[in-house]
C-alpha cells in the first residue's frame, strides 16, 4: 500500500491533541472475531421456540399477467400448513417499500411524484417472481410444498422489457398514478425546464469546434451481498409488532412498517441483526412487509422468512439499466463548451425510489467539470423486470461510464492527453458541487491524479502502447470522479447520539447508525474514543435496537463517518466537557488546563502530579455517597450523558480518480486487467485498512460492472441468470495488480477531517477500464458490460486502430 | 429456483462391488449413483428427485490412480480430481488431463469431484471429458455377471445422456500409454476463473518430427455433447504441423461445431473463438513436447 500524507493534521475546532491516539490507526474491527468464527448473529440465525415458517407464492409464468382466480384451498390442505394468505387477508394498504419518500417533507415529495401503489400480495403481476400470496406452515418444506399447489389462473399481458416498450400509447398502465408509465421525469417546479445545468447549450454547440454524440446502454446489474435477506417477525403478547431484520436502514423501516400496518411506532420494535452486506440491496424495506403481514396474521407466534438466493436476486431491488445518451461540445484547445446528456431508466415493476436516481445520474454529471454550458434531463419508465434502486454510487458508475469515455473521445479527435485535460477542467475548491448548490469544500484530485500516474506509469505505458502489433494489445486508461459524504442538502440528513459514562469511565455510545459490513462501527468507535480520550477497549457502540436508539437515516449515500461520526464526536465532546469540568472543579483549576491519560487520569498539563481519576469521577456521579463524618456528598452528583442531534451542513465530496492498464487478446476479445490505481481524495483515513477495503471491493464492483456483470432476461422477461451459476462477478483470483493510494487533504467539516469513501471506489474503475479498452483497440463500446462477445464482434466490424 | 424440499430416498452404501451391482441389477432406473456428488447436489438443490441414492464412498478400493508405463492409465470410480492433479505421472504422460484437472473448480471441489463423474455426467462442458476425449480410452461397465469396456467415443449419446445401461457402473477408466512422440493440451474459456467452461479444447497427437498423426481433437460447449472434431482431424492427419496447416485445421472446425447461445455466451461467439482455440491448443501440446 501506498499512502501520502503531503498535508499536515489542521486543528479542527474542539479537539485539541497534538497527536492521535487511535485516529489513524489500523485498529481491529469490532465484529471481526465473530465474524470469522462463524458466531455472528445473521437474520436467518434467528430461531425463537415455537416459531412458523413463511414463504411467499411468486409468479413464475409470467412477467406481466393479472390474477384472475387464485384457489388456495390446496395448499391450505396441506400437512403443517397453519395459514394461507391472499390479497384480501392482509393489509390492503398501499405502500412503497423504499424509504426514500420519507427523506423528503410531503410538499417536496409531492412535487417529486413519489407514490405508494405496492401490495403485500399483488393481482397484476408486474415482474416475473412478483409476489402473489402468502403461506404460514410449521416448517419450509411445508410452506414450499403449499406454495406449488396454489391454483392461479392468470390473465397474461403485454411484456416490456424497455422503456420505449411500455411508453408506448396503448401499453398497459402500470399504476393510475402514472399516465404513460413514465415513472419519473425531472419535475419542472424543481428544476426550471425539467433540465439540470446552466447556460445556453444549443448556442454554445454552434460555436464548438468538435462536436461528439452517441448513446451508451448501462446494465442492470446485482449488488450480490454475501448474505440473502432473511427476517423473523413476531405479532407478541403485548400487541407489539417486533421484526428482526437486516435493512441498511432500520429507523426509517421502523416508521414504515408502523405507518403500513398503522400503529404507534412504539408499538412496533424493529431489531437490526448483523448485516452481511447491503450496497444498497437493503436501502429500504424488502420483505419486511410481507413478514409483518404474516406475522400479524398468527399472533403469538413468530414467522420466518427466508428466501433462496435466487428469489432474493428477484425480490430485492438491482442497479438501474440506463439507456444514457450524450453530446459534447468542444473548443479546439479542449475548452468543454457544452454537454448535453439524457439518461432513461428501466425502473422495472415498481416505483420505490422513483425520483431519486435519474435525478443524482445528472447530479454526478453537473458535479464533475467546468463546462461552459450544460443541460440534462433524466427519466424512468417502469419495466416488467424485478425492481430497481440503491447501489453503491447511485447513477455514478453510469455517468462514469458514459462520460469519461465522451472525454476521451474528445481528447483523442483534439489530440490532448486524457490527464492532463482533467487535471485542467475538473471542478475546485469554490465551485458548485452535484446539486448546483453548495461549493466544494475540499479538493485533492490533482495529488490523485499525480500519485496515481507515477504509481501506474502513465506516461511511458500511454506513449507505448500508441502504436502496437500483435494479437494482444495493451491500453492504459484514466478516469476520474466525485461523490458525497452525506446527502445534505438534497434530502433529510440526521444522526442521534447519546453518550453514556459508566461507573467506571467507560463508555456506551448509542447511535442507530448501520454496519453493513463497511467498518463503520469500528470507525465510530475510534471517533469516540479518540474524543473521549479513553481507551479504544474502554468504549462501546450500541446500535440496531430501534427501543433503545435514536433517530439515524441509516447507512446511504456515504454517511456514516461523516454524518454519524461527526454526531458521535459532537456527543463526546459534550461528555468529555462535562467529566473535564467536574475534575477541573476537584483540582481548582480550568478545563483547558487539563488532559487525559491511558489510565484515564485526568491531570493537569502543566503540573501531572495533579490528577483525579475519571472512573473516581463517575462512580461518584451515580453512587454519591455521603462521607459518614461529615454528611456531605462525596462528588457531583449524576450519571454524565451527552446527547446531539446532529444536522450537517455541508456534504464534503471526496475526489477520485482510477487508471487501469489491460491486456485486450484480439483473437479472442478477451480482458485481462493487469493493474489499477485508484487514488481517493480522503480528508483523513480514520482507518486507513479499511479505507482501502472500500476501494479494493468497489473496484471488484466496478470491474464487474465494466467488464462481465448483467442481469439477462430471455423475450417474456425470465431472469435466466438469477444464480451464482449463471451471473459472474470477479473472484478474487480474477481482480488485478491494485494498489490505493490514500491522499490525506483534511476537509474543514469532515469529522477529524474525514470525506466517505463508501461508494467512491466503485465508480472511476467503470470508466477507467473503458478507456484502457479505448486504448488497446481504438473502440469505445457504448453498451455496457464490455464483454469478449462485444469486444470480437466489434474487432470483427470495425478492425483495431488506436486512440 | 432451488428447493428447500428434499423428498425422500432411501440411501444405499453398498460394501463391496458386487453388492452395488446387486442392487443396480434389482432397482435399475431407480437408483442413482453418487460419487463427489458435486453435481447429483446441485441438481437435487434444484429439484432433481431421486428414489434410491447409492452413494460409492464405502466401496473399497475404487479411488485409485495407477499409472504403468506399458499398460497406461488407470483411474478408479472414486478417483479425486486432485489426485489426478497430484499426480507427476498425469502431468508427464497425459499434460492435457492434468491441465484439465488443474484450472478444474476450486480446492473444495477438486477434493470431491471424480473425474470418472465427470465423464458420466455427460455434461458438454465436462472439462475432463474433453481431455479423455483427446487422449482417447474407454471406462470399464460393470454390471451384476457380466463387464464391457466402454470406448470413451461412444460414451456420449445426446445432452447429459450416456451409454451407461441403467443396471452398469463405471468403475474404472483406462487411457492408454502414450507412445513417444505424443503430445497432448487442454484449454478452456471462461467468464471468470472459477467457472465452468464456455468453450473448451483437448487435443492429442503423434508427432514424428513436425508431422502429426493420430490426431484426436476434441471440444466443448459447441454440441450438445462434447464433441471430436473430424474435420479438423482430417486436415492435420498425416499433414506437416505448420501455420498454414494450423490455419486450416481451424477453419475446418466450422463444419463440426452447432455451438448455441446460452447463460455463459453466444454461438457467434463460439463459432469466432472455435478455431483460435484449437490453434492455440495444439501449439501448447507442441511447445511442451
Ligand atoms: C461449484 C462447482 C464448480 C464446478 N466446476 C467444474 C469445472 O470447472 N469443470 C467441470 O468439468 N465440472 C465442474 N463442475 C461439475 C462437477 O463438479 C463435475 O462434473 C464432477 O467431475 C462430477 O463428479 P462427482 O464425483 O462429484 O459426480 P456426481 O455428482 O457424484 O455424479 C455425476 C454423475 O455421474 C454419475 N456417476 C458418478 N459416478 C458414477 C459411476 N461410477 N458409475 C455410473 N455413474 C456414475 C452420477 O449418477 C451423476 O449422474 C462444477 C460443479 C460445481 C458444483
Amino acid at each position: 500500500m501506498q499512502r501520502a500524507r503531503r498535508w499536515q493534521w489542521q486543528r479542527i475546532e474542539g479537539i485539541q491533541m497534538s497527536e492521535f491516539k487511535t485516529i489513524g490507526k489500523n485498529e481491529q474491527r469490532v465484529d471481526i472475531r465473530s465474524k470469522v468464527l462463524g458466531t455472528a448473529v445473521y437474520a436467518a440465525d434467528v430461531n425463537l421456540p415455537d416459531m412458523l415458517h413463511g414463504k411467499v407464492v411468486r409468479c413464475y409464468e409470467h412477467a406481466h399477467a393479472r390474477v384472475v382466480s387464485l384457489d388456495l384451498s390446496a395448499a391450505a390442505a396441506v400437512p403443517g400448513v397453519v395459514k394461507v394468505l391472499g390479497p384480501k387477508d392482509v393489509t390492503s394498504k398501499a405502500f412503497n417499500k423504499s424509504v426514500i419518500d420519507l427523506m423528503a417533507s410531503e410538499s417536496t415529495a409531492q412535487m417529486l411524484g413519489d407514490i405508494e401503489e405496492q401490495h403485500i400480495f399483488t393481482d397484476h403481476v408486474k415482474f416475473y417472481g412478483d409476489g402473489i400470496a402468502g403461506i404460514i406452515a410449521t416448517s419450509e418444506e411445508a410452506a414450499e410444498q403449499a406454495a406449488a399447489l396454489v391454483a392461479v389462473e392468470y390473465e397474461p399481458l403485454p411484456v416490456y422489457l424497455t422503456p420505449e416498450a411500455s411508453a408506448a400509447p396503448d401499453a398497459v398502465q402500470f399504476t393510475d398514478q402514472k399516465p404513460g408509465n413514465l415513472a419519473f421525469s425531472l419535475p419542472d417546479g424543481m428544476f426550471p425546464g425539467g433540465q439540470l445545468g446552466w447556460g445556453e447549450v444549443d448556442q454554445a454547440f454552434e460555436g464548438a469546434d468538435l462536436v461528439i454524440e452517441d448513446t451508451f446502454y448501462t446494465p442492470k446489474q446485482k449488488q450480490c451481498q454475501m448474505e440473502p435477506n432473511s427476517y423473523v417477525a413476531l405479532y407478541d403478547d403485548e400487541g407489539r409488532l417486533n421484526c428482526w431484520m437486516s435493512s441498511q436502514m432500520p429507523k426509517l423501516v421502523h416508521e414504515k412498517l408502523a405507518r403500513l400496518f398503522e400503529m404507534p411506532m412504539s408499538q412496533v420494535k424493529v431489531t437490526q441483526t448483523v448485516v452481511g452486506g447491503g450496497f444498497g440491496a437493503r436501502l429500504g424495506m424488502v420483505m419486511e412487509p410481507e413478514v409483518c403481514a404474516m406475522a400479524l396474521a398468527v399472533p403469538g407466534r413468530p414467522v420466518k422468512l427466508q428466501q433462496p438466493r435466487e428469489e432474493d436476486w428477484l425480490t430485492s431491488p438491482s442497479r438501474h439499466p440506463s439507456r444514457y445518451w450524450m453530446k459534447l461540445g468542444f473548443k479546439k484547445d479542449g475548452t468543454p463548451a457544452a454537454c448535453d446528456a439524457r439518461s432513461t431508466n428501466f425502473k422495472g415493476g415498481y416505483y420505490l425510489d422513483g425520483s431519486a436516481l435519474a435525478s443524482t445520474t445528472g447530479f454526478w454529471l453537473q458535479g464533475m467539470y467546468r463546462f461552459d454550458t450544460l443541460r440534462y434531463k433524466g427519466d424512468s419508465y417502469f419495466t416488467n423486470q424485478p425492481v430497481c434502486g440503491a447501489f453503491r454510487g447511485y447513477g455514478n458508475p453510469q455517468t462514469n461510464f458514459v462520460l469519461e469515455q465522451m472525454i476521451d473521445r474528445g481528447c483523442a479527435e483534439l489530440n490532448i492527453d486524457p490527464l492532463e485535460w482533467r487535471k485542467k477542467w475538473h471542478k475546485q475548491v469554490g465551485d458548485m458541487s452535484w446539486l448546483n448548490a453548495t461549493p466544494y469544500t475540499s479538493c485533492a484530485l490533482d495529488e490523485c491524479l499525480d500519485q496515481g500516474a507515477e504509481a501506474i506509469g502513465w506516461a511511458e505505458k500511454r506513449a507505448k502502447y500508441a502504436s502496437q502489433t500483435g494479437t494482444k494489445r495493451r491500453g492504459i486508461g484514466v478516469s476520474v470522479g466525485n461523490h458525497t459524504s452525506g446527502a445534505f442538502p438534497m434530502i433529510l440528513e440526521q444522526t442521534t447520539c447519546t453518550v453514556r459514562l459508566n461507573e467506571d469511565a467507560s463508555a456506551t455510545v448509542l447511535v442507530a447508525c448501520s454496519e453493513i459490513g463497511q467498518g463503520s462501527h469500528t470507525t465510530l468507535r475510534q471517533i469516540a474514543a479518540e474524543t473521549l480520550g479513553l481507551p479504544l477497549d474502554d468504549v462501546r457502540l450500541d446500535a440496531g435496537d430501534s427501543d433503545a436508539n435514536g433517530f439515524d437515516i441509516g447507512a446511504h449515500a456515504s454517511r456514516t463517518l461523516y454524518v454519524g461520526g461527526t454526531a458521535v464526536m459532537k456527543a463526546c465532546e459534550d461528555a468529555r466537557e462535562q467529566l473535564f469540568a467536574r475534575a477541573a472543579k476537584l483540582l481548582q483549576t480550568s478545563i483547558d488546563e487539563l488532559d487525559i491519560d491511558e489510565n484515564k487520569q485526568i491531570f493537569v498539563k502543566d503540573s501531572p502530579d495533579r490528577f483525579v481519576s475519571a472512573a473516581k469521577i463517575c462512580r461518584d456521579g451515580s453512587f454519591n455517597f455521603a462521607n459518614p463524618q461529615t454528611g456531605e456528598l462525596e462528588g457531583e452528583p449524576g450519571q454524565i450523558q451527552a446527547y446531539v442531534s446532529y444536522k450537517p451542513d455541508n456534504n464534503s465530496p471526496p475526489f477520485f480518480s482510477t487508471f487501469v492498464e489491460v491486456e485486450v487478446d484480439t483473437e479472442t476479445g478477451e480482458v485481462d486487467v493487469l493493474e489499477l490505481v485508484s487514488s481517493h481524495d480522503i480528508g483523513r483515513a480514520i482507518h486507513p485498512a479499511i479505507c482501502e477495503g472500500q476501494m479494493e471491493g468497489g473496484a471488484q464492483q466496478g470491474l464487474g460492472m465494466a467488464l462481465m456483470e448483467e442481469i439477462y432476461f430471455d423475450d417474456n422477461g425470465h431472469v435466466t441468470n438469477n444464480s451464482f451459476t449463471d451471473y459472474k462477478m470477479l473472484g478474487a483470483s480474477d481482480m488485478p495488480k491494485m494498489t490505493n493510494i490514500l491522499v490525506e487533504n483534511p476537509d474543514p467539516y469532515g469529522p477529524f477531517g474525514a470525506k466517505s469513501v463508501g461508494e467512491a471506489g466503485l465508480v472511476t474503475p467503470v470508466g477507467a477500464t473503458a478507456n484502457a479498452i479505448f486504448q488497446a483497440t481504438g473502440i469505445q463500446f457504448t453498451q455496457g458490460p464490455i464483454t469478449p462477445e462485444k469486444i470480437l464482434q466489434a474487432i470483427k466490424e470495425k478492425g483495431l486502430s488506436y486512440t | 429456483m432451488s428447493t428447500r424440499v428434499l423428498t425422500d430416498f432411501d440411501l444405499v452404501l453398498p460394501g463391496s462391488l458386487s453388492e452395488a451391482l446387486d442392487i443396480l441389477a434389482q432397482n435399475g432406473s431407480a437408483v442413482t449413483v453418487v460419487a463427489g456428488g458435486t453435481d447429483i447436489l446441485v441438481a437435487m438443490k434444484a429439484g432433481f428427485k431421486a428414489d434410491m441414492v447409492m452413494s460409492l464412498t464405502a466401496l473399497p478400493d475404487l479411488d485409485y490412480l495407477d499409472y504403468d508405463a506399458s499398460s497406461g492409465l488407470r483411474i478408479g470410480a472414486n478417483a479425486s480430481i486432485a489426485q489426478v492433479v497430484d499426480s507427476a505421472d498425469v502431468e508427464r504422460h497425459y499434460p492435457a488431463l492434468w491441465q484439465a484437472a488443474k484450472i478444474f473448480a476450486t480446492p473444495q471441489l477438486r477434493n470431491t469431484a471424480t473425474v470418472v463423474g465427470n465423464l458420466l455426467r455427460g455434461s458438454p462442458a465436462g472439462d475432463c471429458c474433453a481431455a479423455v476425449a483427446a487422449l482417447g480410452g474407454s471406462l470399464t461397465m460393470a454390471s451384476a455377471g457380466s463387464t464391457r469396456e466402454l470406448d470413451i467415443d461412444d460414451l456420449w449419446v445426446a445432452y447429459g445422456t450416456t451409454a451407461r445401461a441403467d443396471n452398469e457402473l463405471a468403475v474404472e477408466l483406462k487411457i492408454p500409454a502414450p507412445a513417444a512422440g505424443r503430445v497432448s493440451a487442454f484449454k478452456r474459456l471462461t467468464r471468470v476463473n472459477e467457472d465452468l467452461a464456455k468453450l473448451n479444447v483437448a487435443v492429442s497427437l503423434q508427432m514424428d518430427g513436425s508431422t502429426c498423426s493420430d490426431v484426436r481433437l476434441a471440444m466443448g460447449c459447441v454440441a450438445p455433447t462434447m464433441i471430436r472434431l473430424p474435420s479438423a482431424e482430417a486436415v492435420l492427419e498425416g499433414s506437416e504441423l505448420n501455420s498454414e496447416t494450423l490455419e486450416k485445421a481451424a477453419a475446418a472446425v466450422q463444419e463440426d461445431i452447432s455451438p448455441i447461445d446460452d447463460q455463459r455466451s453466444t454461438a457467434e461467439y463460439r463459432r469466432g473463438v472455435a478455431g483460435v482455440y484449437l490453434k492455440r491448443a495444439v501449439e501448447q501440446a507442441c511447445s511442451i513436447a
